[in-house]
This record gives C-alpha cells, sequence and structure tokens, in this order.
C-alpha cells in the first residue's frame, strides 16, 4: 500500500517543481512552489517523521512563502506581466555544472549509505527536543543569533530616514 | 477483510459523516446567527420561509447558486477559482485533528472519533489556521481589483500577527499535557481531574481573542466590516463562490477553533455520565456549541476596534503576554511539577 501513497505524493511534488520553474507568472510559480512545499510535507508524514512535516507546513509553507506571496503580489502588474525571455548564457555556463552536481548526488544516493535507520524513535517531538537542546545547543542559540541581526538588519533598511 | 481495507473504509466514512455534519450545521447556523441577531436587536429575524424561518438556509443556498457567475474583468481565472479552495479546504482540514469521543468498538474493531489521530495535532491546527491566509490573499490578488486586494492585505496582516500569538498562547497548554497530540491533551485533563482552563486561564482568554481576530468575528472584525467596508477581500466574488468564504471563515472556522478550545482549556468529551455511550459527544458538542454561541453574541453585542488597534493589540500587548505565560508554566511547572 505504501508505494500508492508514495508515488501519488512524488507524482504531485515533481508536477508542482517542474510547474514552478515553467510558468511564466510569478503569482502561479509561487502557488506551484507554494504546492510542492505542500507534497513534501505529506512525504514527511508519510516516511514516519510527524515532526518535520508539522514544521515543513508551519514554518515553510506558512511563514516563508507567506512573504514571498505578499512581495509578488505587490509588484506592479505591468511588472509581473513582462518575460525577460530565456537567460542563454547563464543556461550555457549552469547547465554543465547542474547536471554534474545531478550526477554526483545521483550516485551518492544509489551507491551510498547516506542515512542509517538507528531503530524506531517512539516520540518525535520529545527526541528532537532533547538533540536540540543538549547536543546542539550552541549551533542552535548562534543561528537564533544570526536571524536576530537579520531582523534588526531588515528594521534598519525599512526605516525611512526622518 | 485485511486491516487495511477495514481502516481505509472506516476513514472514508468518518470523512462522510464529518464533511456532512459540518457543512449542514454551518449552513443552518447561518439561520441561528441571524434569528439570534434579530432577538438580540428586537427584531424577529427570519420569519417567512418555513415555519420560524427554517428554511431559509435552503432558499439562501439555492439563490447563492443559480445566481449568474460573474468574473471580474483582467482577473487571473485560475487563482481566482483556486483561492475558493485555498478559503475553505483548511478549514475543513481543521476538523480533521479533534477528537469528539472516546474510542469504541464495533464488530471486534477498535474506532476512534476522530479522522487523524497524529501525534502533532495541534501543529497541523496551527499549520491550517495559517495557511487560510492564502484564500484571503489570492482572492484580492486574483480579482484584479485594487480595493479587493488592499482588503485582502489588511484581513492577512490580521491573520498572521494573531497567528503568531495563537501558538505562544497554546505552548502553556502543551507544556502541562507533555503532548501535542489532540487525543493525548483531553486524556491528561482526565488523568489530572482538572480543565486546562483553571491552569491556564490567560491562555484561555488570549486564545478566545485570537479565535475571534481569525475567524473575522467583532471586536476583531474592523479588516472585513461587512456592513461598511463590503468585506474587501471577496468583494469581486459572485455567488456560491462569494457564499463559501464567510461560510468558512465565519461559521467552519469558529465552529473548528471552538472545538480545539474544548480540547484545550475544557477537558474535551469529559463530564458526567448522563446519557450512556452517548454522553460523551454531547458534553463535546454541548461544550462546543457554547462557545460558538458565546462568539455569535459578542459578534452582535459589541463595537470594534480600531483597524491600527487590532494588529497593535496583537503584538504589543498579547504577544508579550502570551511569552510571560509561557515562561511562568515552564518555571512553575519546573519546580512543582512534571517529571
Amino acid at each position: 500500500m505504501e508505494w500508492v501513497i508514495f508515488s501519488f505524493l512524488s507524482l504531485w511534488l515533481l508536477v508542482s517543481v517542474v510547474g514552478a520553474i515553467f510558468v511564466r507568472n510569478p503569482v502561479h510559480s509561487i502557488l506551484f512552489f507554494l504546492s510542492s512545499v505542500l507534497a513534501i510535507a505529506g512525504l514527511f508524514l508519510s516516511l514516519g517523521a510527524e515532526l518535520i512535516a508539522g514544521l515543513q507546513l508551519i514554518i515553510y509553507a506558512v511563514a516563508i512563502v507567506v512573504f514571498y506571496v505578499l512581495v509578488i503580489t505587490t509588484i506592479p502588474w505591468e511588472k509581473v506581466k513582462r518575460f525577460e525571455g530565456i537567460y542563454k548564457r547563464e543556461l550555457i555556463f549552469g547547465l554543465p555544472a547542474v547536471s554534474i552536481i545531478f550526477g554526483l548526488i545521483a550516485y551518492l544516493i544509489i551507491r551510498g549509505n547516506l542515512a542509517e535507520p538507528v531503530g524506531t524513535v517512539g516520540d518525535n517531538v520529545r527526541e528532537v527536543g532533547r538533540t536540540l537542546f543538549t547536543s546542539y545547543l550552541f549551533p542552535f542559540e548562534v543561528a537564533s543569533v544570526i536571524l536576530l541581526v537579520a531582523m534588526i538588519g531588515a528594521i534598519l533598511l525599512g526605516r525611512k530616514e526622518e | 477483510m485485511t486491516e487495511v481495507g477495514v481502516s481505509l473504509i472506516v476513514t472514508l466514512v468518518k470523512i462522510v459523516v464529518l464533511l456532512g455534519v459540518a457543512l449542514g450545521v454551518s449552513a443552518y447556523l447561518t439561520w441561528f446567527e441571524r434569528k439570534l441577531a434579530g432577538h438580540i436587536q428586537a427584531r424577529l429575524g427570519p420569519s417567512v420561509v418555513g415555519p420560524f424561518g427554517l428554511l431559509q438556509p435552503i432558499a439562501d443556498g439555492i439563490k447563492l447558486l443559480t445566481k449568474e457567475s460573474i468574473i471580474p474583468k483582467g482577473a487571473d481565472v485560475p487563482v481566482y477559482y483556486l483561492a475558493v479552495v485555498l478559503a475553505l479546504a483548511p478549514a475543513i482540514l481543521l476538523f480533521a485533528v479533534i477528537p469528539f469521543g472516546p474510542e469504541f468498538e464495533v464488530f471486534g474493531y477498535k474506532v476512534k472519533p476522530i479522522i487523524a489521530d497524529v501525534n502533532i495535532g495541534l501543529l497541523l491546527v496551527f499549520a491550517m489556521g495559517s495557511l487560510l491566509v492564502y484564500g484571503t490573499i489570492f482572492s484580492g490578488w486574483a480579482s484584479n481589483s485594487k480595493y479587493a486586494f488592499i482588503g485582502s492585505l489588511r484581513k492577512a496582516a490580521v491573520i498572521i500577527a494573531y497567528e503568531v500569538v495563537l501558538g505562544f498562547t497554546v505552548l502553556g497548554v502543551v507544556l502541562l499535557a507533555g503532548t501535542l497530540s489532540t487525543v493525548g491533551i483531553v486524556e491528561a485533563q482526565a488523568e489530572k481531574g482538572v480543565w486546562f482552563v483553571f491552569y491556564q486561564p490567560v491562555a484561555f482568554i488570549l486564545y478566545l481573542f485570537c479565535m475571534l481576530a481569525e475567524s473575522g468575528r467583532v471586536p476583531f472584525d474592523i479588516q472585513e466590516a461587512e456592513a461598511e467596508l463590503v468585506t474587501g477581500y471577496h468583494v469581486e466574488y459572485g455567488g456560491m463562490r462569494f457564499g463559501a468564504f464567510p461560510l468558512a471563515e465565519w461559521y467552519l472556522n469558529v465552529m473548528a477553533l471552538s472545538a480545539i478550545a474544548v480540547v484545550l482549556f475544557f477537558g474535551g468529551w469529559s463530564g458526567p455520565n448522563i446519557l450512556g455511550p452517548l454522553s460523551p459527544y454531547f458534553w463535546f458538542l454541548a461544550k462546543m456549541f457554547g462557545l460558538v454561541f458565546f462568539v455569535l453574541w459578542l459578534h452582535w453585542t459589541l463595537p470594534r476596534f480600531q483597524a491600527r488597534d487590532v494588529t497593535e493589540i496583537a503584538w504589543k500587548i498579547m504577544l508579550p503576554l502570551a511569552l510571560v505565560n509561557l515562561v511562568v508554566t515552564a518555571v512553575v511547572l519546573y519546580m512543582f511539577g512534571g517529571e
């Protein structure tokens, strides 16, 4: 039964990712992106990582994407409709690099042993919290300081000179 | 029959029952609200269609469904339709994590009266509550109308602000219960023998405010103000597509958030056994509709806050209060109780 759910979710994910890249209207693109984020949350849920699925929904699908949406929807409509063409130079330089990286990652996934299951985890929330606040306390706090700096910077940039 | 097949069928039945009941009840809540508003304002309310105006929601539904469909010029048609779905779907999905009663047995199979008993139930509640913001933003944007778009931004600012407060408010209850699962929270209250509203009165009041603001109810409804600003974000919608927005926001959302409040603060289905096996459901629904009634009552009694006050209250007063409540709860729990 699991493969039905997995194939449905991954098909959904692939369609929305491809859509997000090839659609010309930025609002449609962000909608496809939102749909891909939801599909990833579904994949996490089907893999038994409930906490990550919930955080994916709250932080990614709402907190982050909503600000993209607010920015994109407030752009004047004439700018939204303008199509700048395909970036040829970037394509020529980018395509080899991307395909090499894709090949490397594919090789790693097929041949390597990237993730090893550590046995069943009873309570995701408890385990993640314990790890975050014991083994990884310092990186965690540093990340929050970085976010604080970014926030203060945004406030400074957004302020009008008086 | 296999285990998977049975659980699929049981889940499907649960979904169909819940969907039918939720949509039917929310349609009749419109009748109830109009009747209540009428009596609060010394009028009769709907009284012409059927006895006591009971057929009014059906007449309204037929009217809305048979209206000519008008799409504004220059509207983004796919997004225009999608916005209705984006507004309705999260409001309905909220019901998936609400436990209506304890586990029972039918023909040897154990059945839980909850659709998705996941152990991140509350996180899903926050997620769905926040996903509602997309219906608002995209309905305003896709209508190709500045008036609707400004309305949607107004509403989005309120939803985002109160969703943050809601998250921090509920964390106090989560600390007390030690779990994010909705069933687990109800069971924790049954085990302790006390409703969390007595341990977390501040959290309950803040939750009530958030609930009113998220569902666009008085006193936090200046961003919609249906009589004066004609609601703003769905002003360009007609027919049933227009009807879907208030249905989702004013009725489904209020019912779902009231049910969550019952789960968090009022002990869920617990109550004296007066109706035998049906008594948990009775208590759950009685508490839930008591809260819904309270919301409707406020709506037709109080005046509104000013527009800038609504968001200012959220960020400057309620968020600090929620944080203080959370810290105090954590400290007290660490000193005197817990593991």
